[in-house]
């Protein structure tokens, strides 16, 4: 994009980009952190991780800040006024999405704690790399303003609601095998929800990316992935 | 009829009335003019320009009066602009809401419109009869004294011109109001002040009364501006007013050059004038 | 008034304004106001017509005094000097602090001689010396490779900003250490306008600068401190940020939200 007269606001816009950056760089660390402590039983990683999201929040309010100043201090306007609340926009998405990281570590601390049952985990590993590659592509697809890695970003949520789905149905069997597999496998399912959530985010990005550069919005209805539906599974209400 | 249609013949008749007007004016314009170059043009030749005014019958020229007035004239203007220009410049950036400016202004404009020969009038009391006799010095002084108005009016007129904002912006650099004045000021205001000047010598050149009743004038040649001299406008009277043909054809001949000059010079202040605008 | 969260307490004050009342005449136009115009920072001064924003500015090079009905009283210190004294020589004054007007005024002369003019009032120097010093203040008002095929054209034939720019170079060229902007971009289009505040910028990594602005968003997209007029009075002083997004004074939310009653 070619450059503005004021160069002080290209520092403006950078400096946002560079922070969502290292934001996205902290949330999928944070993420890949959680679910390894979760399958190795590592303790000590997963307190890491929980330490680690405070400087997530902190850059989330810096990003939020600066964005209100140039709005303020530049009157932005097209181009630029998406970008600058694309980068509210992410940075709130990855705040989130650390914010859930972080809730898997801790419950990998607990769970660490009485270590049972590894194969329940691996369908939560699945679910991971799946959430791990939406969201390290729609964080290129933002650095790089790519509409299609992002629309495929946005179209692949489906499978990570299947997973969920199948993981789902594993604990629930797990559970029904032995009672006291109960706790553990309830930890579990709050982490399955937690990933699912993280590609939610990641999809949400995904949007935020496509309106940035065409400035369209993509459809609200997106194709759906579970087999499932909620009047089956829960409780009514 | 409708309302529409009155407004619109009532237009026509003011539009036809003005051209009217303009044509009845120019007419008597196109005529002098005529009558000025078919009169004045027979005697127009080089003879004119190179043989002195001749006696009643004999063949002659102007050269003597058209060097009297070319030196009265450019005296008087060399004694008249600076003193006008400074008088200009005192009331335009000095005197501003002083009673001392209002009263100067007040005296420059009666000078401004006062008849040329009560101008002669005072110049002969106060130089001729104290002297004893007529003289050129005498007429370069009245025709310096109607110069000075014509200058200073314009040079006022013309420095008020220049927007104030130059100057601020010139005083803003740390310039002392005199230099804000010559360095900006009047050279803003350049051609403006060219252009008075100009008027002014178009004014003057044509002026009887005031060298009548002091530089009067001279049969001869003469450079000597304690002696009178002779100038274009008194030989036109004197010769215009004579019995004899061959003086009354010298006198067209010479209201010719004395008004083809005032045309250049009019002319050239126009183009002047009209750069400043653009600028 | 000093910015009320306190920063800027370790900046330097390069002008400190001092209990300073404006009369025109029998009016007040300003009253008592106390500010700081902080060095190698932008302070911009906004307010509504007539609020005497013009008048704050006009003081601290003592443009006033060409008008002698107009006069200051109290303290305007420039590096800790009183510059309304009387004994202060205004025209060093103001080549200490220099000027950007409303309106382009280029002088009537050329685009080298505008620059020129200035330099040769306060330095005695040589051709190739003074053509260097011309460069040197075109390029730093970025005017430079527009008109160095055309330096012996009029002043006059360049396009609004680029007069501007070159008023501002001109400005520059003499070197002082505070320049005044005076609504600089009120007659100019939008891209001149940036282009002016992107020079304005880069002025204050060496200059303390000072402007007065109609356009609110002009004042928070070049200014590091605002400060707010009304009627005479200065109601809020503060960073340009946190005056632009949370002001502390209701007054001056409504102005710059356009609320204003």
């Amino acid at each position: 994009m070619s450059e503005h007269i004021v160069t002080a606001y290209d520092a403006e816009l950078d400096l946002l980009g560079r922070k969502i950056a290292e934001m996205g760089g902290i949330a999928e660390k944070m993420l890949s952190d959680a679910m390894d402590a979760l399958v190795d039983f590592d303790a000590d990683l997963a307190r890491q991780t929980v330490a680690a999201d405070p400087r997530l929040d902190h850059l989330q309010r810096e990003i939020e800040q600066s964005a209100i100043q140039t709005i303020a201090r530049r009157q932005p306007m097209a181009v630029d006024l998406r970008d600058i609340i694309a980068a509210i926009r992410i940075s709130a998405d990855l705040e989130r999405i650390g914010d859930l990281a972080k809730n898997i570590a801790k419950r990998a601390i607990v769970v660490a704690a009485e270590a049972r049952l590894p194969r329940a985990i691996i369908g939560l590993k699945s679910m991971h790399e799946n959430a791990a590659l939406s969201l390290k592509d729609v964080l290129d697809a933002y650095a790089q303003r790519d509409v299609e890695r992002a629309r495929a970003v946005w179209l692949r949520d489906a499978e990570l609601d299947a997973l969920e789905d199948s993981v789902f149905r594993d604990l629930l069997t797990f559970m029904m095998e032995d009672p006291r597999n109960i706790s553990f496998c309830t930890h579990l399912l709050f982490c399955s929800k937690n990933i699912e959530r993280i590609g939610d985010h990641a999809t949400n990005i995904a949007e935020t990316v496509y309106y940035l550069v065409t400035g369209e919005e993509l459809p609200v209805e997106r194709p759906k992935g579970r087999s499932y539906s909620f009047e089956q599974t829960q409780p009514p209400t | 009829m409708t309302l529409y249609d009155t407004r619109r013949r009532k237009n026509a008749i003011y539009v036809s009335l003005c051209y009217a007007a303009s044509v009845f004016g120019l007419v008597w314009l196109a005529w002098i003019l005529c009558a000025l170059i078919f009169k004045g043009s027979a005697g127009l030749m080089p003879a004119t320009f190179t043989q002195m005014t001749p006696p009643p019958g004999s063949a002659g020229g102007l050269l003597n009066a058209i060097c009297g007035s070319l030196i009265m004239s450019i005296a008087a203007v060399a004694l008249g602009t600076p003193i006008g220009i400074l008088a200009g410049t005192y009331l335009a950036e000095y005197g501003s809401g002083s009673k001392l400016a209002f009263v100067v202004r007040f005296i420059n404009d009666i000078l401004l419109s006062a008849p040329s020969i009560v101008i002669g009038l005072f110049v002969y009391q106060i130089v001729v009869v104290p002297m004893g006799h007529f003289s050129a010095l005498a007429g370069m002084l009245a025709l310096a004294i109607i110069v000075i108005p014509v200058v200073v009016r314009t040079t006022e007129d013309m420095l008020r011109l220049v927007p104030n904002q130059l100057r601020e912006a010139s005083t803003a650099l740390g310039l002392p109001k005199s230099m804000v004045i010559q360095r900006i000021a009047y050279k803003a205001a350049r051609a403006g002040l060219t252009t008075g000047v100009l008027l002014a010598i178009a004014r003057i050149s044509g002026e009887t009364a005031p060298l009548l009743f002091t530089a009067l004038n001279n049969q001869f040649f003469e450079t000597n501006v304690n002696a009178p001299m002779a100038s274009l406008p008194v030989v036109i009277f004197q010769f215009a007013l004579s019995p004899y043909a061959d003086w009354q054809r010298l006198a067209w001949t010479g209201a010719l050059i004395i008004t083809m000059t005032v045309l250049a010079l009019s002319i050239t202040a126009r183009v002047l004038g009209r750069q400043r605008i653009k600028s | 008034m000093s910015p009320t969260n306190g920063a800027g307490a370790n900046r330097s004050a390069k002008i400190l304004v001092k209990d300073l009342n404006f009369f025109y005449g029998d009016s007040l136009a300003l009253k008592s106001v106390n500010m700081s115009v902080y060095a190698n920072s932008v302070t911009a001064i906004i307010g509504p017509s007539g609020c005497g924003k013009s008048t704050l500015l006009r003081v601290l090079n003592r443009m006033y005094d060409l008008y002698p009905k107009q006069r200051a009283v109290g303290e305007v210190l420039l590096d800790g000097d009183n510059i309304l004294a009387p004994s202060q020589d205004v025209n060093l004054l103001r080549a200490r602090v220099g000027m950007v007007f409303q309106k382009p005024t280029p002088f009537p002369m050329s685009i080298h001689e505008n620059i020129a003019f200035g330099i040769k009032l306060y330095n005695k120097v040589s051709k190739s010396e003074l053509d260097g010093r011309v460069e040197k203040a075109l390029r730093g008002a970025a005017l430079w490779n527009e008109v160095k095929d055309k330096l012996h054209a009029s002043g006059l034939s360049l396009s609004g900003g680029q007069q501007q720019r070159l008023c501002i170079a001109r400005t520059v060229a003499i070197e002082p250490e505070v320049i005044l902007f005076d609504e600089p971009c009120s007659a100019l289009d939008p891209i001149s306008t940036a282009k002016v505040e992107e020079l304005i910028d880069e002025l204050k990594e060496k200059y303390t600068i000072a402007i007065v602005t109609h356009s609110m968003q002009q004042a928070a997209r070049v200014s590091s401190y605002t400060a707010f007029m009304y009627l005479g009075e200065l109601l809020e002083f503060d960073e340009t940020t946190k005056m632009f997004t949370s002001p502390d004074k209701k007054q001056t939310q409504d102005y710059i939200t356009g609320r204003f009653g």
